[in-house]
């Protein structure tokens, strides 16, 4: 995903000015994405460049109001039909960390893998407690159902691929006990190492220092004006 | 291991150096080794692990259906490992709530009548033990569930019905075991859901399941590796949140 | 209690909605139990409503009358009467001298201003559409008020004229005759036109006209005396209604007394509806009355009996269908974990499977006895005509159908027992992740088991050994055989050892047996009960059954008839013989008469006047030492020691004394076609007859001269007393030279035959008396029937006897026995199968899995019900075969110290013929069809195919 879209998607549903656009934003994705307005604005003209907004007027405060064009609505529709390319593997921290882990000396591997997973659950237990929130919201009023739906989603989604991480976190703990195992036997060939090489899913790792996914939560994320921050969680 | 500084209150469940040994001698298996764990109103606790880490041992023990090797578990201020079997199954009926994996309700009886099952046996007048389930049910919207035989209910609505009995009368604790491990992602939430709602209002819950999505849950999540206690995350305060401070020991 | 209850409610919810979802399991259990109590309760309802209350018994025997008045024919002497029964005896000492006998006026008895009505009854024979009938004629004005009741009316009236009569229904049907029709006795030349139909409630069988009194039985009586013929028999009663007043109290007992002593016997209304007390009752002050009322030892006896058989009969249906309960609790394991999950306890576990043994048992008990109480009323028309008897108003007693209903309660309850204990042992942990680990069976019920087998065969040899009692064996067996039971589960292990070297599906099959003797063993043990029992009697009933056939008299040579008409005159004879040998395939016939004193009308010992009898004088030197007369009433036998007494029982002049059974001295008059019929190969007998002699067969009748003497009495009453003072009776003594025949001829009940035409001379009167006849084949069933009917049309009550040599009546019993141990041997066999099967169901799918062929599922239930089968026969048969043999052993020192004591006592007895008799065959078939059988019935109704996985906890 890209702000590009997300912003064009904003304004397919009519004319917005830059700050109303980045509020709205962070409304949808509840604050997961906190938007600089300089970058907003950075890439409106960027969008204007390439033709897929332009400028239409102001409003009654004098703010410069942006439209969608016919472009940019095709590119729009493009990009809600093009499936998430998955081919470049994003460089994940908590990959590259635990590899360089295997091996290294002085270093309980899963101190690290445990450490990690706590971390990971926790997480997840504050996805969850927003989430559950997010449905009592929910089934008690039908006020701003739109953003309240978009917010669940977009919790799930953090949840989903948290779970994932700790999926994996399991399945490294469970290949490396084996792998021990086998080479506590006389003879075996030593193989631990071949654990952390195995390269998580694209996408499918949540990193842990500040962003949930690359380009993610910078450290003391912007509190909406409603809803509460996702934690911010120290390494 | 207690550090759940924000409750005044009692303990509803404490396990004290638990041990559990299965078999003997060459056979012999650590199933549990020196487990300390406290359950306080309000809390819904979830233990995870991998298989054979010990964490249906932990809750059959919790729960009175099996004994311990040594330690103690004392349930609302009864030490049960020292209980003989009629007070086990009058504690059962009182203070324990079971919800296991799937098949949670007896098929011979209606949803009313499962949940009234616990009451009734503790001799509660039948009358009394139905309305008391029906109030029950309804506190869970699931009124209309009430004379369903099992086998004319969804999964879901099985297990909801079962949290209900776990529930029924004075009970304040929930043992559950992979309560969602035969529904769907969106019915296992569901159930869950219910679950904490019924924490939030005032019980003491212990949940294993493998799944971390439903461990989360949980207040707090007990990690469990060979029979230990190897981790657990702590709940931070909902202040935090707002604030963005860490709870974090 | 709230507590008790209220969690018995919830046990009693499950096991009721569980009983509604297996309705197959269900209803199997519920006919085991019902079909019993279904019979009792069918039985009791038809037992009380055949039982009449008094008032109900009195109105058939007096209708509305207050008394009946008998005449005990005692010549008007004092009596002594039974309040209830027509039983009497005349006041003072008749211990050596005969009874008083004559007439008495009746009617001084009757209370002043009383009604009485006669009501006589005779004899006579009615000509019908097809012959003779022998029918009872009853003279009582039918209907007067005062004998309402004693005839149900059915169709008509009741006669009012002279020449009407009326008859019952049965008459009608048995004559073929109608309303309308006329009817007329043989011997009066009177014909009575039927007006009418009835039923003697009490007796629907009996042939009956009803006339009015005086006209009938005084014609035809008077007819018959002219025609030299016997008369009609009449016995006449009153029966008597009081004055009516306020004050009325009936005849009361004290009136009775009153009537008593003037001889005369009331049966009273007011009396038998209230009994004086015993000590009012001068009858029963008399010494040895009281032998006749049943002893509160035979009563125990009869209430042990009775409670044994329902004892056991409850244990059978307990064995039967304990393993059904067992299966039920298996299935619902996971179900009664959760209770325990729940907090239900053991007691709440044990709850829940008694409440379905409570569930079906209720259930039973209510389906059985509505079921029996519509049989009863369904087969109430039917079981009257049967028993020929209307049944009073119909008799529900609550209590006892209550008390029959908690039979099967109890039943249920019992059968659900043991599985709810084990039930209950199992942890809850094990119930829920329904482990299934081999629970090591009890060590304490073996131990007990084997403890009473040990006990009980000590008792049992006692009892066959040292005592004659039947009752210690029989209790001694049945602890063994209960102890055999109690020992099942340990001996079905050793079973399990055999299986080493057999094939997969036996050897699968007898594993699983003896891993799961929970089910196993309780179905074994029924088995094993149900064979014990069959092969206990079979074997008792062989021997019996051998017992009786050496012990078999024949009348006559094999293949022989004899036919005798024992009345008076003998006119029917010639048309009996005709008929006999009409019908039958005969080859010699051999008229016999027989020798009578007085009246050619009088009937053999016939005490009517002008009647006499005739004897056959035993030379004194011929008499048996042991029964000679004694002035002072002792034992003769007294005299002599043991030995001496057994040398004279040896004796000839003992035991040769002739045999009486055909007429009243033995003697037959007849000639020399009868020796041939017999089978008496004596030419000289034969010549002996030829020249006419009398030819005897008993040596102590022939004097050393040669001679026989027939002494023909002519006053039997005078004859009594001199017997009695130990003189000769008086009455004239003809000799006849006599043939003896050689000692240890078999004549078969004949003591000696007369010449007709030695008799002739010697003026001695004879009647036909009947004949006998051999044929050239066994006399067909057909045959014998048309001849029976024949017979009964001429109404002369000819006794036939064919020669059909041993006939045992044992053998149905045994093949009915064979059958039932055989059906439950299969039902038992096949609900093990059926639990094997519901508990195998995943090591099917696992065999199936590894690529066993289909048809491997088909042996081995088929294999798993032979082995159960198998395994309750073996040990059934072992245990029944042992107590029969002990009851047959005491059975057999019984009879020694019987045969013992009488040879002492200088009686003669053949010596006793005890044997023991294993029935092979019945024993062949328990332990070798019977199992076979089951075996392949379960694997014919077996799919070889299983059923589409199923959810185990289910």
């Amino acid at each position: 995903m890209s702000i590009r879209h997300g912003l064009l998607a904003l304004l397919e549903r009519g004319p917005r000015y830059g700050s109303q656009l980045r509020t709205e934003f962070e409304s949808r994705t509840g604050s997961t994405w906190p938007l600089n307005v300089g970058q907003v604005y950075t890439t409106l003209s960027r969008l204007e460049r390439d033709g897929l907004v332009e400028q239409d007027g102001e409003d009654e405060a004098g703010h410069a109001l942006y439209t969608i064009t016919h472009a940019g609505r095709t590119e729009l529709r493009v990009w809600f039909e093009r499936p998430v390319d998955r081919t470049s593997p994003a460089r994940d921290e908590l990959a590259i960390k635990l590899a360089m882990a295997v091996g290294a000396p002085g270093v309980d591997i899963r101190d690290v893998i445990q450490s990690q997973r706590r971390h990971t659950v926790k997480a997840m237990q504050d996805y969850t407690r927003l989430k559950a929130q997010a449905l009592t919201a929910l089934e008690s009023g039908a006020e701003r159902e739109r953003d309240d739906v978009a917010w669940l989603l977009v919790l799930e989604q953090l949840i989903f691929q948290t779970e994932a991480e700790a999926r994996w976190l399991d399945h490294c703990e469970a290949r490396l006990i084996r792998l021990s195992a086998t080479a506590q036997q006389p003879g075996a060939v030593v193989a631990s190492p071949a654990a952390p090489r195995r390269v998580p899913e694209p996408g499918g790792a949540a990193s842990l220092p500040g962003g949930v996914r690359p380009g993610g939560l910078p450290p003391g994320g912007v509190t909406g004006p409603r809803r509460p921050a996702p934690p911010h969680r120290r390494r | 291991m207690s550090s759940s500084s924000r409750s005044p209150q009692q303990p509803v469940l404490q396990l004290q150096q638990l041990t559990r040994v299965h078999g003997s001698g060459a056979t012999e298996v650590h199933a549990l080794r020196g487990i300390d764990l406290d359950v306080f109103p309000g809390e819904l606790v979830a233990v995870m692990g991998p298989s054979g880490s010990g964490k249906s041992t932990l809750l059959t023990i919790a729960g009175g259906l099996d004994v311990p090797s040594s330690g103690r578990v004392i349930v609302e201020n009864t030490d049960i490992t020292t209980a003989d079997r009629k007070t086990l199954a009058a504690l059962r009926r009182r203070s324990i709530g079971y919800v296991f994996q799937d098949y949670n309700l007896i098929p011979a009886l209606t949803a009313a009548e499962n949940i009234a099952l616990p009451r009734e046996l503790d001799g509660t007048s039948a009358r009394k033990a139905r309305r008391e389930a029906i109030t029950a049910l309804e506190e869970m919207s699931l009124g209309h569930l009430a004379d369903r035989f099992p086998d004319e209910m969804s999964g879901g609505q099985q297990q909801r019905v079962a949290i209900a009995r776990a529930l029924v009368g004075d009970r304040r604790l929930v043992l559950a075991d992979e309560p969602t491990g035969a529904l769907d992602s969106e019915t296992g939430e569901s159930v869950l859901a219910l679950l904490r709602a019924r924490c939030d209002g005032g019980a003491a819950g212990v949940l294993v399941t493998h799944e971390p999505r439903f461990a989360a849950w949980a207040d707090r999540v007990v990690f469990l590796r060979d029979g230990a206690v190897v981790d657990q995350t702590v709940r931070s305060d909902a202040d935090s949140l707002l604030t963005g401070r860490t709870a974090e020991r | 209690m709230n507590n008790w209850f209220s969690s018995w409610r919830a046990a009693v919810r499950i096991a009721r909605r569980d009983a509604w979802r297996y309705k197959g399991r269900s209803f199997l259990v519920l006919a085991m139990i019902a079909l019993p109590i279904l019979g009792v309760s069918a039985a009791d309802l038809t037992l009380r409503t055949s039982e009449l209350s008094t008032g109900e018994q009195l109105t058939r025997s007096l209708g509305a009358a207050d008394a009946r008045i008998v005449d005990p024919d005692y010549g008007g002497v004092p009596i002594l009467q039974h309040p209830v029964e027509e039983n009497s005896m005349p006041v003072g000492d008749y211990e050596n001298k005969p009874w008083p006998k004559g007439r008495t006026d009746v009617s001084a008895s009757f209370p002043p201003g009383s009604t009485a009505l006669t009501d006589s009854s005779g004899a006579g024979k009615v000509r019908t559409a097809h012959g003779i009938l022998q029918t009872e004629i009853r003279e009582l004005k039918a209907a007067d008020p005062m004998a309402r009741g004693i005839m149900a009316l059915q169709d008509g009236r009741f006669p009012e004229k002279a020449d009407e009569v009326a008859a019952t229904t049965h008459f009608l049907a048995s004559s073929g005759l109608g309303i309308g029709s006329t009817v007329a006795a043989r011997g009066l030349d009177r014909e009575y036109r039927i007006v009418g139909s009835y039923e003697l409630p009490d007796d629907l069988k009996a042939d009956q006209l009803n006339a009015l009194p005086g006209a009938f039985l005084d014609p035809l009586g008077k007819a018959l005396e002219a025609a030299g013929m016997p008369g009609a028999g009449r016995s006449t009663t009153h029966l008597l209604a009081l004055p009516r007043s306020a004050d009325a109290e009936g005849f009361t007992w004290n009136m009775v007394k009153a009537a008593n002593a003037k001889g005369v016997m009331v049966i009273s209304r007011a009396v038998v509806l209230d009994p004086p007390a015993d000590s009012d009752v001068p009858l029963f002050q008399q010494e040895g009355w009281g032998a006749y009322e049943d002893s509160a030892a035979a009563q125990a006896a009869a209430l042990a009996a009775a409670g044994t058989v329902v004892g056991l009969a409850m244990l059978e249906i307990c064995l039967l269908a304990g393993p059904a309960f067992a299966v039920g609790a298996r299935r619902s394991r996971r179900q009664l974990g959760l209770v325990g999950a729940n907090g239900g306890d053991r007691r709440h576990i044990r709850a829940i499977v008694l409440a379905g043994g409570l569930v079906i048992g209720v259930a039973a008990a209510v389906v059985g006895t509505v079921l029996g109480l519509l049989l009863a009323f369904a087969l109430q028309p039917v079981l009257e005509d049967y028993m020929g008897k209307r049944f009073g108003a119909f008799d529900v007693r609550p209590l006892e159908l209550i008390g029959i209903g908690l039979l099967a309660v109890l039943t249920g309850l019992l059968a659900a027992v043991v599985p709810a204990v084990t039930a209950s042992r199992q942890t809850v942990l094990a119930s829920l992740t329904g482990r299934r680990g081999v629970r090591r069976s009890s060590r304490v019920l073996p131990v007990v088991g084997l403890v009473a087998v040990l006990l009980g065969a000590v008792i049992a040899l006692y009892g066959s050994v040292y005592s004659d009692r039947f009752i210690i064996v029989a209790g001694g067996s049945a602890l063994a055989e209960l102890g055999v039971v109690a020992m099942t589960p340990a001996l079905v292990g050793l079973f399990g050892r055999t299986g080493r070297w057999l094939p997969l599906s036996p050897r699968l099959a007898l594993r699983d047996a003896v891993r799961n003797r929970g089910r196993t063993a309780p179905a074994v043990a029924a088995v094993l009960a149900a064979v014990a029992g069959t092969v206990a009697v079979a074997t008792y009933q062989a021997s019996d059954d051998a017992q009786q056939r050496a012990a078999y008299e024949a009348r006559l040579p094999h293949g022989a008839v004899s036919v005798m008409v024992g009345e008076g005159g003998g006119r029917d004879v010639p048309a009996v013989r005709d008929a006999v040998q009409r019908n039958l395939p005969v080859d010699v016939r051999a008229d016999v008469d027989r020798i009578v004193v007085g009246k050619a009308s009088c009937g053999m010992y016939d005490d009517n006047k002008g009647c006499g009898r005739h004897e056959v004088v035993i030379p004194v030197a011929n008499r048996c030492p042991l029964w000679v007369y004694t002035p002072d009433g002792s034992d003769p036998a007294d005299k002599y020691t043991k030995a001496e007494r057994r040398k004279l029982a040896q004796d000839w002049r003992c035991s040769e004394t002739p045999s009486m059974p055909s007429t009243e001295s033995g003697l037959v008059v007849a000639d020399a076609g009868l020796l041939k019929v017999l089978a008496i190969q004596d030419p000289a007998a034969e010549k002996a007859l030829a020249e006419g002699k009398v030819v005897s067969f008993s040596r102590p009748m022939v004097d050393a001269g040669g001679k026989l003497g027939i002494r023909l009495i002519t006053d039997p009453a005078k004859a009594d007393e001199a017997v009695a003072k130990g003189q000769e009776a008086p009455g004239r003594v003809t000799s006849f030279d006599a043939y003896q025949v050689a000692p240890g001829t078999e004549s078969y009940g004949v003591a000696g035959i007369v010449p007709p035409a030695t008799a002739k001379a010697a003026g001695i009167t004879t009647v036909p008396f009947g004949a006998y006849f051999s044929t050239d084949r066994m006399p067909s069933t057909e045959q014998r029937q048309k001849l029976d009917d024949e017979l009964s049309k001429t109404g002369a009550g000819a006794e036939l006897h064919v020669e059909e040599g041993f006939v045992s009546e044992t053998s149905i019993v045994l093949l009915s026995l064979t059958v039932f141990a055989g059906l439950i041997t299969i039902g038992a066999a096949g609900i093990a199968t059926g639990l094997a099967q519901a508990d195998a169901e995943a090591d099917l799918k696992t065999l199936a899995a590894v690529g066993a062929p289909p048809r491997v599922r088909r042996t081995l239930s088929g294999f798993q019900c032979g082995v159960v089968a198998v395994m309750g026969v073996l040990l059934g048969s072992a245990a029944g075969v042992l107590p029969a043999i002990g009851l047959r052993l005491t059975e057999r020192r019984q009879q020694m110290n019987w045969y013992e004591q009488a040879l002492d006592l200088g009686g003669m007895m053949d010596m006793p013929h005890v044997p023991i008799i294993i029935p092979w065959g019945t024993l062949a078939a328990l332990l070798v069809a019977v199992p076979l059988g089951a075996a392949l019935l379960a694997a014919l109704v077996t799919r070889s195919r299983g059923a589409v996985a199923r959810r185990a906890a289910t």
